[in-house]
């Protein structure tokens, strides 16, 4: 509570915010009396926008964490490039690079009870088709001494997702937004489920077989680590958000 | 509920129709044993009439058209005719009802004269077509119209004589149309426009508030409401009581049609009432990308001239330099097309492109300019004749698409009685469009000329003001004095022209928030 106070202190001290020297009076009837709008042959809702997206390409680079991701490594980082053919959608591929080793819990699995889930296959790279909808364009002023305009939009892809046997089909919704520093520079916020067949990283150790999770004390499993194909598949839902920044060319 | 009222529209044509036929019947029959000798022909017309009277009115419509160009029935074609048009309203045919109309009254038939002429008042107050009207009314006598429809024509010939500029008669004539009647509204604003006409803005204030009391219960946007609305604040400019009628602009609920006009309107009290702050935000509104496709050259000319009163010299040389670059062209194209076409067919052809068009389109070559076609569209006498057009043409599609009705021969006569009208009509909208491209151009020279003025008095009064800086006297520090233009501009706060974007919900809602320069 104290450090917000602060905080909300240095930004008013440190904001330039005008202070005009001479006060000027609006008569009252020309303020604002009704909410509507004016009615035009063409009603859109901006015009002469700051922000030109259509008939662009846009490049990005963000960097991904899966919310719901148990024992991979829950970082990745991507490339991404689309085509707005008008400013309502856009279209591009999206190259997501999984890191490599385990989730920090997984770690925690491995120092208390020596579960080692390197060796599951895990996600190393996914490509996909992305197609975003461009719901809204606004603007908004935090500081009052500046004006962010910002795209929210909807996101639907398909691809592939790369794991370390085998390859697996995907597809992914969600909702995005993108704040812009300046005409060209933007910072884009995504938030996307993820729907594909994966495998299920825990498997039962069988001893004879191959190693996995010890069923009790006694059992042992110091046989070689398992195939990737020991491990079952199931349908696999992950949500995941992109931090990343985009350039308009 | 659509489908009820269309229900109870139809059977009441329908009873109205057979009724008239009734009557009309019993009339023909009594006459036809006295005009009509030939058997045969008494026979047809007898059977015509029984098929109206049952409903069928194509084929007894087809009859009655086959009859009428007998020789033998001279005597009685006022009267076929008569109810041949009468059979025509009811199939919904008001055009070709109305030459029907027309001929009975260019025979002189004393028995159906009357008939005929109040029948055609009304076929020409439904379609709107002002020649017919015209025609209608100056042939009627008040006292013998029936009383349903007395307002009707009262309302006509005060429409008239405004457009006569014969305005006492005008004011008297809508005085006579009744409280109540679909009429009065109308009645009601032009007896204002009449008084407006007459320097008589007191007695036009207070009728355009009975109007305004009269639609008390309609919604904001209602037509007749907010016309009453700028009504008051135009009658109040006139009086040069600019305070009243700044006020009475900003009542104008902001999503009707007529905003746009009061907000260009306010502008001019306000400069009138010398508050240049006020005048500027409503520009900042009016000159915004929303209204890139609108005909206002005056209101840059008007921004200039409030420029010049705060010695803003550097925004003024930008408005005069904007005022140049759009409009000099405009004068030079409408200029060039009314001197390459003599043709109102040439006027229309051109017109035509902009009429349902909701924004320039791209892909179609203009020689006018967008902006002014879309001006003349809007024009009073042009969108009553287009609504005239396309009744007509709604009329030509029905025959075209009746089957039987459209290969018989009142069905071809008909098709081209209606080719007639919208040939004959498009040339008329050609025309009036050819008087509003020459006003414009005169407006444009005259604005040019006012222009070069504005731009001496500018030169004029920034050399004083230099003169007077060399001199010591320095203009005093401005309140943006230390502030980089950039914060301004993405604002939307001072400089023009503006460089950001204009958001709909912002449009007239600008605030002017510099001061003047002067010393």
């Amino acid at each position: 509570m104290k450090n917000t106070f602060i905080c909300l202190a240095a930004v008013i001290l440190l904001s330039t915010t005008v202070f005009a020297k001479e006060l000027i009076q609006l008569p009252l009837e020309e303020l604002a009396r009704e909410s509507v709008s004016p009615v035009f042959d063409i009603n859109d809702s901006v015009r002469n926008r700051n922000i030109v997206t259509q008939k662009k390409y846009e490049g990005s680079v963000f960097y991904g964490w899966s919310l719901t991701e148990p024992i991979a490594n829950v970082s990745k980082i991507g490339l991404s490039g689309y085509y707005h053919p008008s400013e309502d959608d856009a279209y591009g591929l999206m190259f997501i690079k999984n890191f490599s080793g385990v989730s920090y819990y997984a770690k925690q699995l491995f120092d208390q009870y020596k579960l080692d889930f390197t060796r599951a296959p895990s996600p190393e790279a996914s490509l996909f088709f992305d197609y975003n909808l461009k719901a809204f364009y606004g603007k908004m002023s935090l500081s009052k001494n500046t004006v962010t305009n910002y795209h929210f939009f909807g996101s639907l892809a398909g691809g592939i997702i790369k794991y370390s046997h085998k390859t697996y089909p995907a597809i992914a919704t969600g909702l995005g937004q993108k704040f812009y520093f300046n005409k060209k520079l933007s910072f884009r916020f995504d938030f996307r489920i993820f729907l594909n067949q994966a495998p299920i990283p825990f498997l039962k150790c069988e001893p004879g077989k191959h190693e996995g999770i010890k069923n009790s004390t006694a059992d042992s499993c110091n046989e070689p680590a398992p195939k990737f194909s020991d491990f079952d598949e199931r349908f696999t839902i992950t949500s995941v958000i992109d931090l990343g920044i985009s350039y308009l060319f | 509920m659509r489908n009820l009222k269309l229900l109870l529209a139809f059977c009441f044509a329908i009873v109205t129709a057979s009724s008239e036929a009734r009557t009309t019947r019993k009339v023909t029959q009594g006459r036809t044993s006295v005009g009509i000798k030939d058997t045969s022909l008494r026979q047809q017309l007898s059977n015509a009439l029984a098929l109206a009277q049952s409903g069928q009115y194509q084929p007894a419509a087809q009859a009655l058209f086959n009859l009428v160009k007998r020789p033998e029935v001279q005597s009685e074609r006022p009267q076929i005719k008569y109810i041949l048009g009468k059979m025509l309203v009811a199939m919904g045919y008001s055009q070709v009802a109305a030459y029907q109309f027309v001929d009975v009254i260019r025979s002189d038939s004393n028995k159906y004269l009357k008939k005929s002429i109040e029948e055609l008042s009304i076929v020409a107050d439904s379609l709107g077509d002002d020649t017919l009207l015209n025609y209608a009314v100056s042939k009627v006598d008040v006292n013998d119209f029936p009383d349903k429809n007395k307002d009707m024509i009262y309302f006509r010939i005060g429409e008239i004589k405004l457009k006569n500029k014969n305005f006492e008669d005008a004011v008297q004539a809508f005085n006579r149309v009744n409280v109540g009647s679909p009429y009065n509204n109308q009645a009601l604003y032009l007896k204002a426009l009449a008084y407006l006409e007459l320097k008589k803005p007191d007695p036009a204030v207070s009728i355009f508030q009975q109007l305004l009391e009269h639609r008390k219960g309609s919604g904001a946007t209602d037509t007749n409401r907010v016309s009453a609305l700028i009504g008051i604040a135009r009658a109040l400019y006139q009086k040069q009581d600019w305070d009243s009628s700044i006020e009475a602009y900003s009542v104008v609920p902001r999503d009707s049609f007529y905003w746009h006009d009061a907000l260009f309107e306010q502008s001019w009290a306000m400069l009138r009432g010398a508050r240049f702050r006020s005048a500027l935000s409503n520009f900042q509104s009016l000159h915004s990308a929303y209204y890139e496709d609108f005909y206002i050259p005056e209101s840059l000319l008007l921004r200039a001239i409030v420029y010049l009163y705060i010695c803003k010299y550097d925004e003024m040389e930008k408005v005069l330099s904007l005022y140049n670059s759009i409009y000099e062209p405009v004068r030079l194209k409408i200029s060039q097309f009314i001197n390459s076409n003599p043709e109102p067919a040439n006027f229309y052809m051109e017109f035509e492109k902009v009429i349902g068009a909701k924004q320039k389109d791209n892909n179609t070559t203009y020689k006018i300019p967008y902006m002014v076609l879309r001006s003349i569209r809007e024009e009073g006498d042009v969108k009553r004749s287009l609504s005239y057009l396309k009744r007509v043409q709604d009329e030509k599609n029905k025959i075209e698409t009746s089957g039987s009705f459209r290969v018989s021969g009142l069905g071809q006569y008909s098709i081209r009685v209606l080719n007639t009208r919208i040939k004959n009509t498009k040339i008329l909208i050609g025309e009036m469009v050819k008087v509003h491209l020459q006003n414009m151009n005169d407006e444009l020279k005259d604005l040019s000329e006012q222009a070069s003025f504005i731009n001496y008095e500018r030169l004029s009064s920034k050399k004083d003001s230099a003169k007077k800086k060399i001199a010591g006297k320095d203009l005093p520090q401005m309140i943006d004095s230390g502030v980089d233009r950039e914060f301004y501009v993405q604002n939307g706060y001072e400089f023009y022209p503006f460089k950001g974007e204009f958001w709909l919900d912002e449009v007239g809602n600008y605030h002017y928030l510099g001061t003047q320069s002067c010393e």
